[in-house]
This record gives structure tokens, sequence and C-alpha cells, in this order.
């Protein structure tokens, strides 16, 4: 099957690049790393082979959620060249059992949960919609902070941006290092009539789930929506920047409540069990 | 009462409950499991030498519960919101009837909400009827993702539950608790969305909504909503205790909440046994905003806006004279029980008229 035997060394993949990849999962209700939040408790690689270990903040972690994390986790390292299977074990969850035979068997979520009503990929998309609300709050404070007002902002479409690299493809950018703190894109405004130079990050981590939600892809789109995904109006705009604050409170508050979960729990795991 | 910055400040803790989760009355894996997944709560915002053994947790009984709300005048009164998850446990984690025995004891303390469940169709119409019957329930605790056979859940927008509120608008019921906390329902459909408030509460104006637990974790959805119906309230439970170990996180939702609902629909709640008033009150009472939220929001955490979020607004919903029960309170069973006479002996706000 792996055929790269012969050389020996060369056919497994890094433990660096497991976890890159991994770094790429986000847990979708907080739009945080997995990786970052400290829910990956093991990575194991046996050649072509990676196994990888998960613990959620709770047992009662809303099994859509469990699933959406378990699928993307073995989704991004099965995309690893080197990788020929990712086998993801998901820990001291209440629906562990489900998930990871179907996960591992590649059934579908229907097929784990045959009781579900629906589709997770609803419940995905309202969370990229979250995650798109509160990172456009960070994009538009960039653009504020950098003299636009609220008028030029709601304005803005696709095409007005210059300068930023198209990281669609997924193609490996060593994560942390390319992305460096002082890459602006020119945003341009009235018309073309001038640009300002802005830090890129947070306009390119808005776009990248603003093309997720398929928002914003021609250049004619507008660059920034309401939480309903309409065009802005300029009067509203001070109450839409509101609600971007207001998701963005939302996720890391909830934040907080997993991390502290997490950490109850495995004070209560490392316990000598009673006899 | 608790005494702050020279002035008293009546506390209504709006969501206490007694409930038993003891081995014996667990009869569902769901029913061990919720109760420690509300231990690792417990134990992740409570300062580590109040908290409780997982022992003590699972049934504490009604003298203890008694001491912890009012021993120390932490909490002066406090209104019981049932939860009964009868497919969890054999008797069920805290029902009205069980709460009953200690509101009828202290009904001068305790408020005793019912509930009910739209999938029990005519036999719950007929419950909540008895309910206002026996006990004069002046509102109901909804828990629209209790498991109930094949079902993992309800909404609050469905037609069957909108008889049921019709039911409590015909009876006086007036005030309608919802949880929405955390998802827990092993679905993909979300059983605590905060969607189904807007529409119930824009169909039954006479009513009141309290979203518990501010919607976390989806207060963007709840203060959205709150902000444009007016008869929707957010209580604290949940929220309450991040003044404990994550004071700029308290601080930046409380902002939120003062800044889309204002300070007359935010409401105190300690979730009891969850988190124990006798700590919990002073907590939130002392804690402050931090410079920069307050000039992000324009918002203040000040003595007013403390009286009205710790007991005022509450006690504008259920209909409680504040002043009254001051006096009341000068000698009841408790004050006697824990020696607080002294706590309401004031007659600070009469004199200010003067």
């Amino acid at each position: 099957m792996t055929g790269t035997e012969s050389d020996g060394s060369t056919s497994a993949p890094s433990r660096t690049a497991v976890r890159d990849r991994l770094d790429r999962v986000t847990d979708p209700e907080l739009d945080r790393s997995i990786v970052e939040l400290e829910y990956v408790d093991r990575i194991e690689i046996d050649g072509d082979r990676v196994g990888v270990d998960l613990t959620l903040p709770t047992a009662w972690c809303s099994p859509a959620f469990a699933w959406m994390m378990t699928v993307d986790a073995r989704d991004e390292i099965e995309s690893l060249p080197t990788v020929d299977d990712a086998r993801i074990t998901l820990h001291e969850h209440m629906h562990e059992a489900e998930i990871n035979r179907s996960v591992n068997e590649g059934l579908s979520f229907a097929e784990a949960f045959p009781n579900a009503d629906g589709d997770v990929a609803a419940v995905r998309a309202e969370l990229d919609e979250k995650a798109r609300v509160a990172r456009q709050y960070d994009a538009v404070e960039t653009l504020l902070e950098a003299g636009l007002d609220g008028e030029a902002i709601v304005g803005l479409r696709l095409r007005d941006l210059d300068g930023l690299e198209s990281t669609e493809d997924g193609n490996e950018r060593s994560v942390g290092e390319s992305e460096d703190a002082d890459e602006t894109v020119a945003v341009y405004v009235r018309e073309r009539a001038f640009a300002v130079a802005v830090p890129s990050a947070p306009i390119e981590r808005y776009l990248e789930k603003a093309r997720e939600t398929d928002l914003v892809s021609a250049p004619d789109d507008r660059l920034f929506r309401t939480p309903e995904g309409e065009p802005i109006d300029p009067d509203s705009f001070d109450l839409v920047h509101q609600r971007g604050r207001l998701a963005q409170v939302n996720m890391s508050s909830q934040g907080g409540i997993c991390d502290g979960l997490r950490e109850a729990r495995e004070g209560r795991l490392e316990e000598p069990a009673d006899d | 009462m608790y005494q702050h910055n020279g002035e008293e400040i009546f506390v209504i803790d709006g969501h206490v409950h007694l409930w038993d989760a003891t081995e014996e009355n667990i009869k569902h894996d769901g029913g061990e499991e919720f109760i420690q997944c509300f231990y690792d709560y417990h134990t992740t915002f409570t300062p580590e030498d109040r908290q409780w053994s997982i022992d003590e947790y699972r049934k504490y009984g009604a003298d203890r519960m008694v001491e912890d709300l009012f021993g120390n005048a932490a909490a002066d009164m406090a209104i019981f919101q049932p939860t009964y998850l009868t497919d969890f446990y054999e008797d069920g984690f805290n029902t009205t009837e069980q709460n009953a025995e200690l509101a009828t004891e202290h009904p001068e303390r305790f408020v005793l909400n019912g509930t009910f469940d739209p999938r029990d169709g005519e036999e719950g119409l007929e419950y909540l009827e008895e309910l206002h019957e026996k006990y004069d329930i002046p509102g109901v605790k909804l828990y629209t993702a209790e498991w109930r056979g094949e079902s993992k859940g309800w909404r609050l927008d469905d037609e069957e539950a909108f008889r049921f509120l019709e039911k409590c608008q015909e009876l006086g019921i007036e005030n309608i608790h919802a949880h929405k906390g955390p998802t827990i329902r092993p679905l993909n459909r979300d059983a605590f969305d905060v969607a189904d408030i807007d529409d119930a509460a824009s169909s039954f104006p006479e009513l009141n909504f309290v979203v518990e637990h501010v919607g976390l974790p989806r207060l963007d959805d709840f203060c959205w909503i709150a902000a444009q119906e007016n008869n929707v309230y957010g209580g604290l439970a949940v929220a309450a205790p991040f003044a404990q170990n994550r004071p700029g996180k308290f601080s930046e939702i409380m902002s939120e909440l003062l800044w889309w609902l204002g300070e007359d629909r935010v409401l105190f709640g300690s979730d009891y046994a969850l988190w124990n008033p006798d700590w919990l009150v002073e907590e939130v009472i002392e804690a402050e905003l931090t410079q920069e939220h307050r000039a992000e929001y324009g918002v203040e955490w000040d003595t007013e806006t403390k009286k009205k979020v710790m007991g005022e607004n509450i006690a504008d919903l259920y209909d409680i004279d504040i002043e009254t029960k001051r006096r009341e309170f000068r000698d009841d069973e408790i004050s006697q029980e824990f020696g607080l006479g002294d706590h309401y002996a004031s007659e600070e706000p009469a004199a200010a008229d003067d």
C-alpha cells in the first residue's frame, strides 16, 4: 500500500505537519483552534497512519460540535499526502461510542445519530456565521483605526482590497511565520480616489469566514454585512458593529466556561477512583 | 440585606433549587452525567475553600439550603425554579412538589414556581391548573431541552406551547422563566436556541419572559431579541459567578447586558446549589466594571443599578413590596433562627423621605 518503505524514513508525516493540520480545526462555537484550546491529548504516528486522541471540556459538549471537530480533524490530517489513514478517538464524551465508530468508518452524522432531525450542516453554517460576525468586528476596528468612517466602510467591496494573498487553496504556509504582523493590505475608498494601508491579518481572517459562508466571493460583493448577511445601511453601522462586539463577547464567555469545565473535569478524573 | 457603601441592598435570589441527585434517585446514565456536569460548573466557579464534596452536592436538604441562602443574610428571599428531568431521576431532580415542602414552610421567604411541558398535552394543561390551584404559582420554569421518551426537546414557539402560554395568561401566571444554557441535546437541532423566545414574547406581551443564564452561549442572539422585546429579561445565573474568578469577563458581559437591555431588565440569580449566594452575592455586588468597559459602553455598575439587579427588578415582576418585607423580616422565623433582626431594623428609606 505505502510503496515508499524501501527508503524507510520519508513516508511518515512529521509531528509538526500533523499538529499544523490540527491547528486549522476550530471549536466551531468558540472559533478557536483545538490545539490552542488543548483538546488534543495525544498524536501517534505509525508510518502513514496517524492516531489522535481528543477530549472536550465536558461530556455534555454538543454531539454536533463534537462531530464537527472529529470529522474536521480526520479530514485535515488525511489531506497530508504522507497520511493514508487518520484514526480519531474522542474520550469522555456521552456519545463517544457513536462518534468514534462513525467518524472512523466514514459514516455520516445522520448514520451516527439515526434519530437526528435535520442536518449537521445547518448547525455548522450557523456557527460559521457567528464566527464571521465576530471576525468582522476586528476587521472593521482595523479600518476605523486607519481613519475610515462608517459610511466608507459599509460601501467597501471585495475589489477595493489590494495586496491580499490568496490562501484559498489551503496550501501550506508555515503557521505563525509568514503571517507577519507588518503585512498590510491597501484599501481603496471613495471610488478608488485614495487608498489606506491597514494590517492584513484581521482582514484575511474575516475574508476566510466570509468566503466559507458564501457572502463575499465576486469582486463586486459588499465586504461587510449585517449578522443576517444583508448589506449595511450607513445609519445602522454603529449598531451592526456593536453586534459584532457582542458576538465576540459571547464566544469568549463560552470559552471561559469551557476552559473552566475542562480544568474541573481534569481535576476530577485525576483523583484516584473510589474503591 | 447586604450592606454596601453604607446602603442596604435587598437581595432576591431569582433562581434556586432543592435537588436530589443521589445514586438511588438516578434512573438513567444521563442523570449521573447531568449532576457531574453541574458539579464541574460548581468547582469551576466556586472559590476553593467554599467548594462542596460531590456527596453533599448530590443532596443537601432543606435545612442546609435555608442556612446557605439566608443564614448570613446574603439573600433575603429566593424563587424556586423547578427542573423535573423525570426521564433521568426516579422522583425527578427538583419538582414543584418537592420544593413546595420548604416553600410552604417559609412562605414569606420563598416564591414557588411551577412548570409545564407542552408534550404532555391535555394532561399537562390539567397539571398546570392543578399547580395554580394548589400553590397559586406566579411563574413557571421551562426546560425546553428536557428529554421525554423519544423527544429530546421542544420549542416555546410551537403551536402546542402557545396553548400553554395562553393558559398561563388566563390563570395569571405571568413569569415565564426559560432555561437557555449550553446545548446538551445529543442531536443536531439546538433545543436551547433562544430564537423561540422572540415569537413567544411578541405574541404574549402581557407575560414576562426571563431568559435564564442570559442565553449563554447565545448571549448575542439573546441580547438582540431582548433589545426589541421589552418583556424579555435576562437572568444572571451562570454569568454571575464570572465575578469571582474571571472579573474582566464579568465586566464585559455585564456591560453588554446593561447596554442592550438596560438596568431594569437584568435579574440576579445564584442557581443554588450550583453556586451559593453566601459568597456569590458579595462577589457580584463588589464587582466593578473595568475603566475600559465603562468608557466603551458608557454604562455603570453603581449602587442604584445594583439595587435594581439584585432585587428591585424581580420584585416588580413578582409584586413583592420590599419595604413591607423589610418590616416583616425584623422578626420572622428565619430572622429569629439566625439572629438577623438587626439587618432589617433600619428605618433608612422611610427617614430619607422626611
